[in-house]
């Protein structure tokens, strides 16, 4: 097992240096730079002359390849480099997103499986009746909903219109402040998870040996409970895995509405001022975090189904 | 070289439009809880390090500076020098330094001013702030690297320091700017970024970095009696409906609106008894870049000018957030002139002018806008339409704020959609449109006229204000005959606040920006905030 | 067996989006554009405008319409991109094996490891605004799921008879691609592809909500919702209809998509969560 998660762990290397290199290709050629974003509020004239200092401060000067090899040469050091925009190392300015991130993503993913879950095995045990359509287009209906619209319409009527809940904000250990972004941002991996359950279950119930069970004349509550609860959940786990590794990355819309302190609103506001050294951070933490949730999720597959072999 | 005269004297830029409750008695304790509305995040508890306005709202709840600007008077004053002498040749300043306490208990001496200037100066900094420096004797050769120090600020003693200028103007203009605070020479600069060390009202107590920054009262502050509020949170929040949702829902106390919003909150009986205006000193402009052949001839201008119905837009899209721009100069400034009358909306005329100019049809050039409700897209869409109607042709150009000001520094536009800052002063912002100034600095649509610019030079060399005032009219009056640009507005910056908040003040320069020592909040506020 | 149901009402859907934005130049009673008249602006629905007027006092209904071609070209022409990248990809990578397969596998993994809105956020600053820059950024980041299955497809299909047949035969590599391995992974690749379409029409609407979307005047679904989202309580008209496309084309999409999962290949319903 050690071996197994020493060799993902060299595998994610080429991963990541990749997407070190496209994202700096892209915002080598991106138009506007950090000093212009200075000027953007188009008020006292700020003058060009004095920032232009930055430009040497920051090693803008010097070539291309150059920043590249200083940028990787740093990584290897575990140094991310300094931030433009706050002048601090762009850990300290990663660091305190993380756990608001973290956060939020679980949340989501919670309210995903409570509601997901259920609803996706419900609708599998009546296959083709009405409430399994109906069921499904309620879960579907999650996938189709433009999450800023949803995310204010939730705002409207739980925060404003009921008083329930706060409408924005991040409150370190408040759970009121995090139900409104996670229910926003839960509503499409929620769908997924119902739709990959039924599936799942549906399958299950058509493999031979449930076929085998159920003529033996096993009861079908019990059936349901024993021989298929354990085989989807291999499948469930493996969606709800891919889906919090995504998810740190979709929240961009729902950290920017709700004011969330994540690395999705970091990323959005470093991109418009070309803090180049974040943009570059935070998506390397997007991507490291997706790279190490798959990974955990190989390892509870093996360890759930011994049947497959890791390594 | 021009100078700054003291005209400024004259300036009353305080136009509140809705009387504040000025209860008699302040009471203390309780918390404020503040916006700033112009993003979901701060870029530094260091305010020398960033030059915008969302920062600056958290900065001045920090921090003081040499003089601050009253937004009663629409002067600067004296904030941390207890008083000021000036040299007979006018150009040297001796400051007596108040006894004030940096939150971390050090002291404020001469020496602390002197090192926070040669700081901000310092071009291996590269600190925005620089900016405010740049009147200073020898601020010039330090920049330049010809010299490692500023050598116009000067320790006398232990409180008192010598500021030596390089023209006439009063340095309190540059001096006030909450961008260039007095920082403690004994503290470490590394630490400057995430634990402020200030002058300020406040002093931090918690950030949390893309969300808030909550603040307590420091109670070594130099005014006595203040602040009044034991608790001020400042809330980052960049989406508007989100602020509103949070206003009406009382989790903040104060909410800088925009145009939609400011007619909800004018018609709702509960909210509109508690609407802070004032006329802001800002321009919103289109300007036209004479790189377009068209934009060459003035009728052509003038013809856009006359093609859009400016009064409509800003009734319907802004809401009667804005008034109608004449000129350049906001209706506050001195040099203004009551007589003048916007471009009226005149299709025909629009039509005969441009008819005139050659350009019936044919005539098309894009705006690069950013989507800025009151200067951006929004805007660009209406004049579509309107433009068509005369047979010109308008397409968007999409952009973020930083393409904006790299497009139009770099000469890369047909036009662009821009608010600019049009005051206090009006001899410094009519001569971003002097030929003698460049593009990078702030003539943006490159404009040059040699009677402009004989006005101009004329004005900065008059010792009369009154005559000073006259030429200044008149350049202003000029730049509308020649419309560089299609004028717009001048802003209108509207903020609401709770019943129980008193004490903002109507800043003209920017409505955002509190003095946050004076406000409190009294015993109808809920239970959370006492 | 199946949501026979769920498939016709994503059906029925689909073909009404299809034909508002195909016949939208007959049935919009307004230019989208030019017809904006501010002193009619934010004006409830009525005989005359059936979703109201906008804050620029343009008809709603003519611009959901028209909105509907371009929200239906970003959907449809991105994943059509999508699709022929992960296909080309997928089935060569399959077919070939070798350093060519671990590149694309190398490949997919990191267009799987970056989410696909922040990369397209990152294209979309360099490119800047518009309907091309959207069409390249939507189009280039979302062929992972494709490519891995038309890889594994051609890999089974591979060692089956019919390939080995061809290829003893002396067919071209190219030409059993098309011919033996194509036509069979058509269904699944199809099937990713209408999923896709409904996620993309959403991205249209998150960019256009983060300021990098379609250029106005003209009018898509996510730019009149985002521009909308501050009348919601004024002219509530202009931010309703255009999400309630949205919504009803995404879910007519998946609708559809699931539907078409079930036919084609009853065990594919699990392969992509």
């Amino acid at each position: 097992m050690m071996r197994f998660i020493l060799r993902r762990t060299l595998q994610m290397i080429p991963t990541m240096l990749a997407v070190i290199l496209i994202i700096f290709v892209i915002f080598s050629v991106v138009p506007g730079s950090f000093i212009t974003s200075l000027m953007a509020e188009g008020r006292n004239a700020t003058n060009a002359q004095v920032l232009s200092h930055l430009n040497e401060q920051f090693g803008l000067d010097q070539p291309l390849l150059v920043r590249l090899w200083n940028y990787l040469w740093g990584l290897a050091h575990f140094d991310l480099g300094i931030s433009y925009r706050t002048r601090e190392p762009v850990w300290n300015v990663i660091e305190p997103r993380l756990w608001p991130s973290i956060k939020l993503a679980l949340s989501a993913m919670g309210f995903a499986a409570v509601v997901g879950i259920p609803l996706g095995f419900l609708a599998a045990l009546k296959p083709g009746s009405i409430f399994d359509s109906g069921t499904m287009v309620v879960a579907v209906s999650g996938l189709s909903l433009p999450e800023f619209w949803f995310g204010l319409l939730l705002m409207y009527v739980f925060a404003l219109t009921l008083g329930w809940l706060p409408s924005f904000g991040y409150q370190p250990g408040s759970i009121r402040h995090i139900i409104l972004p996670a229910i926003a941002l839960g509503v499409s991996p929620m769908a997924l998870l119902a739709r990959t359950t039924r599936a799942g279950v549906l399958d299950v119930m058509n493999a031979d040996f449930v076929r085998t069970a159920r003529a033996k004349g096993l009861a079908e509550p019990r059936l349901v409970r024993s021989h298929v609860a354990r085989n989807v959940l291999v499948l469930i786990l493996t969606t709800m895995g891919l889906q919090i590794g995504a998810l740190m990355g979709q929240a961009i819309v729902v950290e920017k509405l709700f004011s969330w302190p994540g690395i999705g609103s970091l990323l959005v506001d470093s991109v418009s001022v070309r803090d180049i050294p974040v943009v570059q951070g935070a998506v390397l933490v997007i991507v490291l975090w997706f790279l190490v949730i798959n990974m955990l999720v190989d390892v509870a597959y093996a360890l759930i189904d011994p049947r497959i072999k890791v390594g | 070289m021009l100078t700054r005269l003291s005209l400024m004297a004259a300036l009353a830029l305080g136009t509140a439009t809705t009387a504040l409750a000025q209860d008699a008695t302040p009471k203390d304790g309780g918390t404020f809880v503040f916006t700033a509305p112009y993003g979901n995040s701060i870029t530094s508890l260091d305010i020398t390090a960033t030059p915008h306005t969302q920062d600056e709202i958290v900065g001045k709840a920090l921090n003081r500076s040499l003089y601050k600007w009253n937004p009663d008077s629409g002067k600067p004053e004296l904030d941390l020098a207890e008083s000021v002498e000036k040299s007979a040749d006018g150009k040297t300043y001796t400051y007596k330094l108040r006894d004030a306490t940096f939150h971390n208990g050090d002291k404020l001496d001469a020496d602390d001013v002197v090192w926070s200037y040669n700081r901000l100066a310092d071009p291996k900094k590269a600190l925005p702030g620089a900016e405010q420096m740049l009147q200073i004797e020898g601020v010039a050769e330090f920049q330049d690297g010809k010299a490692d120090h500023i050598s116009g600020v000067k320790k006398i003693d232990d409180k008192t320091v010598a500021i030596t200028v390089i023209n006439l103007a009063d340095p309190g203009w540059n001096l006030m700017s909450n961008y260039a605070p007095i920082y403690s020479k004994d503290y470490p600069e590394d630490q400057l970024a995430s634990k402020p060390n200030g002058l300020g009202p406040f002093k931090l107590a918690n950030y949390v970095p893309g969300s808030k920054v909550e603040l307590v009262k420091f109670d070594d502050y130099y005014e006595q009696g203040k602040p009044h509020l034991a608790k001020l949170d400042i809330m980052l929040m960049g989406e508007a409906a989100a602020r509103d949702v949070a206003f009406r829902n009382g989790e903040i106390d104060a909410n800088v609106l925009g145009p939609v919003q400011y007619e909800a909150y004018t018609q709702d009986a509960a909210l509109k008894d508690h609407i802070l205006e004032v006329a802001e000193v800002y321009t919103r402009n289109i300007g036209f870049n004479p790189k377009i052949e068209a934009f060459k001839d003035k009728r052509v201008r003038q013809a856009i000018n006359y093609a859009i119905n400016s009064d409509l837009i800003i009734q319907k899209l802004l809401k009667n957030k804005a008034y109608p721009a004449v000129s350049w100069l906001p209706t506050s400034s001195p040099a203004f002139d009551k007589d003048a009358k916007p471009y009226a909306y005149d299709p025909d005329k629009a039509k005969a002018l441009l008819k005139e100019a050659g350009y019936e049809t044919g005539l098309k050039f894009s705006v690069t806008a950013t989507d800025n409700e009151s200067w951006g897209l929004p805007i660009v869409e209406a004049i579509i339409p309107m433009l068509a109607k005369v047979g010109v042709e308008v397409t968007t150009d999409p952009v973020d704020g930083s393409v904006l000001s790299d497009k139009i520094l770099s000469d890369n536009f047909d036009s662009y959609i821009w608010s600019n800052s049009s005051g206090p002063d009006p001899l410094k912002y009519l001569n971003c449109f002097h030929s003698g100034t460049s593009q990078t600095a702030c003539n943006y649509v490159k404009f040059a006229n040699a009677d402009f610019d004989k006005l101009l030079d004329a004005a900065g060399n008059e010792t009369d204000p009154a005559k000073q005032n006259d030429l200044l009219r008149q350049a202003n009056n000029l730049l509308q005959e020649e419309a560089p640009v299609w004028f717009f507005n001048y802003n209108k910056a509207v903020m609401a606040y709770q019943p129980w908040v008193h004490g903002l003040k109507p800043n003209a320069m920017e409505l955002a920006i509190q003095d946050y020592e004076d406000i409190w909040i009294d015993d109808t506020a809920p239970a959370g905030r006492k | 067996m199946g949501l026979r149901f769920n498939f016709v009402l994503g059906l029925v859907l689909v073909v009404l989006v299809l034909l508002g934005a195909l016949l939208a130049g007959h049935l919009a009673p307004f230019d989208p554009i030019m017809d904006a008249d501010l002193m009619s602006s934010e004006l409830p629905p009525d005989w005359e405008h059936w979703m109201g007027t906008d804050g620029q006092g343009r008809d709603v209904f003519s611009r959901v319409l028209y909105g509907a071609r371009v929200s239906l070209t970003v959907g449809l022409v991105s994943q059509l991109i999508n699709s022929v990248i992960g296909t080309a990809l997928g089935v060569s990578a399959g077919y070939f094996g070798g350093w060519w397969d671990d590149l694309v596998n190398g490949l997919t993994n990191v267009m799987l490891a970056i989410p696909s809105l922040v990369f397209a956020l990152a294209i979309m600053a360099v490119l800047g605004p518009g309907l091309p820059s959207l069409l390249i950024a939507l189009g280039l980041t979302n062929w992972s799921w494709t490519c891995r299955i038309a890889r594994s497809s051609t890999l089974s299909l591979k060692s089956q008879g019919f390939v080995q047949a061809a290829k003893t035969a002396g067919f071209g590599d190219l030409n059993i691609m098309r011919t033996q391995i194509l036509p069979n992974i058509l269904g699944p690749v199809l099937v990713i592809a209408t999923l896709g379409i409904g996620g993309a029409v959403l991205s249209e609407a998150a960019l256009s909500f983060l300021g990098v979307g379609i250029r106005p005047p003209q009018p898509s679904w996510g730019n009149m919702l985002s521009d909308a989202r501050e009348l919601i309580r004024t002219a509530p008209w202009a931010a309703i209809f255009p999400g309630l496309a949205i919504f009803a084309t995404v879910l007519g999409f998946n609708l559809l998509g699931d539907g078409l999962r079930d036919m084609l290949d009853p065990h594919m319903r699990t392969q992509r969560a």
